[in-house]
């Protein structure tokens, strides 16, 4: 019974939604706010049980561990400026959020991105297939004339400009491939709200 | 008024309709065109079945119900190959929704092969942190983890306390519609602990994953619904995703269309001026 009218609900929100393509209206309008209001309050729900309960109120109530007041001393420290007179404290919780941020994510973009992406283009041109040979060419082209591109240290003319364009088609091409990939995901969101209609609520297919 | 004038003038809810027309039909009646598997997803089709059983699959579904048409399609249809696999899924999420929408699968696909909760598959629920946590739980799952999604203690599940830290991981698939997701399982997971990954992300975030897919770091890729329909069809399961495909290739043969008459109005206007 209880997923039945759930099946109705998102059923008759799905359709106040997609009213909005005739023209707008005041279905849609109680179908916005509805998603607006249901997501603030998912939220807030979310934050208390994920985040604030169990990494500062569980630690601090249920087992008296007073040593996560200092996070939290840290944490107020962000509103200083509302305060004039002591805004300069906004630099202790500034400083210390950059130095953690630093440390993990300069060692792990370094060993986790930057080394494995540009080990791979260090690609074989000998000893392979001739379809290998021209993918392996347009990868290390690909990736030197994009770099060319944003290489803005000297004017692109002549050769340089030759491969900075090159890189422009480059991206171009990529460019293409993600707005492509963009309609793909569009229209399967679509399949999925209307299979949902004709699947769950109509009974239909 | 000549044809094209009227064309160019043309209200854009017909377009709409339009769309809309060539979504329904197929899904009503279906026309059965072919799915072709392309190299990503056998990849990864291949990589579990290489799996030897009992092995822990972690499923980390760090999307929400905004991508849950592309998504879920994918989880069901990787959760059925692992359970026919006999491999044990360890399930979580770095987006407050997704282990929730990954337990309707888990629910509807683990009785099927007869799987016990705790034993064979168990749901730790949501992760906040992103990087930190991720660096954390390779470490040691035990400082983050403590209950399952319900709150019910996870040492009291066998396979609870089967994953101490990344060493008892066998493979990671990350469903994944965004930020934190499949990117920064490849930067503080993979990359750490040496894991394989493979990832089943939305279409749009497709196109970002095949540098990753070049340099190895990860395994295989489901892009979009498409990607889901691939998977669906190698562990011949035809469902929403198959079901979904005959409209995605309708409709984006009709996109076709429109561009190539949108570019003749366009060149049309230009030669009038």
């Amino acid at each position: 019974m209880l997923t039945t009218i759930g099946v109705w609900i998102a059923a008759l929100l799905t359709l106040a939604i997609y009213s909005f393509l005739y023209k707008d209206n005041p279905v849609y309008k109680i179908a916005e706010n509805i998603f607006v209001g249901v997501s603030a309050g998912y939220w807030a729900v979310v934050l208390w049980f994920n985040y604030a309960w169990p990494n500062l109120f569980e630690p601090m109530i249920m087992r008296g561990n007073f040593i996560y007041l200092i996070p939290v001393i840290i944490g107020l420290m962000m509103f200083a400026p509302l305060i004039p007179k002591v805004s300069w404290l906004i630099r202790i919780p500034l400083t210390f959020t950059m130095g953690v941020a630093m440390a993990l994510v300069i060692l792990q973009r370094i060993q986790g991105e930057i080394f494995p992406q540009l080990q791979a283009t260090f690609l074989p041109l000998s000893g392979i297939s001739a379809i290998q040979l021209v993918t392996n060419l347009l990868i290390i082209l690909g990736v030197v004339s994009t770099l060319i591109y944003f290489y803005f240290s000297k004017a692109h003319k002549g050769v340089l400009g030759v491969f900075a364009k090159l890189g422009i088609w480059f991206m171009m091409i990529a460019f293409g491939a993600s707005f492509g990939y963009t309609v793909m995901a569009r229209i399967s969101l679509l399949i999925g709200r209307v299979y949902f209609l004709l699947h769950n609520w109509l009974h239909i297919i | 008024m000549k044809m094209i004038d009227r064309v160019a003038k043309m209200d854009r809810r017909i377009i709409f309709l339009l769309v809309g027309l060539a979504v329904i039909i197929p899904l009503i009646a279906p026309l059965g065109l072919p799915v072709d598997i392309t190299k990503p997803v056998r990849d990864v089709f291949a990589a579990v079945d290489s799996l030897r059983e009992g092995s822990i699959v972690v499923v980390s579904c760090d999307y929400d119900p905004g991508s849950e048409a592309e998504l879920t399609p994918a989880t069901a249809a990787f959760l059925e190959h692992c359970f026919r696999r006999n491999l044990r899924v360890y399930m979580m999420g770095l987006w407050p929704a997704g282990p929730e929408l990954g337990d309707l699968a888990l629910e509807t696909i683990a009785p099927k092969y007869n799987k016990e909760y705790g034993v064979d598959y168990i749901n730790v629920g949501y992760r906040p942190g992103g990087p930190v946590m991720l660096v954390s739980l390779g470490r040691n799952v035990g400082d983050l983890i403590r209950a399952d999604y319900a709150g019910v203690p996870i040492d009291s599940f066998p396979l609870g306390r089967a994953v101490k830290s990344a060493r008892d991981i066998d493979f990671v698939m990350t469903l994944s519609a965004g930020d934190p997701g499949v990117l920064h399982w490849i930067i503080y997971f993979s990359a750490r602990y040496g894991t394989p990954i493979a990832t089943a992300t939305t279409a749009i975030m497709a196109p970002q994953q095949y540098p990753y897919l070049s340099s190895k770091q990860l395994v295989g890729l489901l892009g979009g619904l498409k990607g889901a329909a691939e998977y669906e069809t190698l562990v011949d399961m035809k469902a929403r995703a198959v079901a979904g495909m005959d409209s995605q290739s309708i409709v984006h043969l009709l996109l076709v269309v429109f561009i190539v008459i949108g570019n003749i109005i366009l060149l049309y206007e230009k030669r009038k001026k």
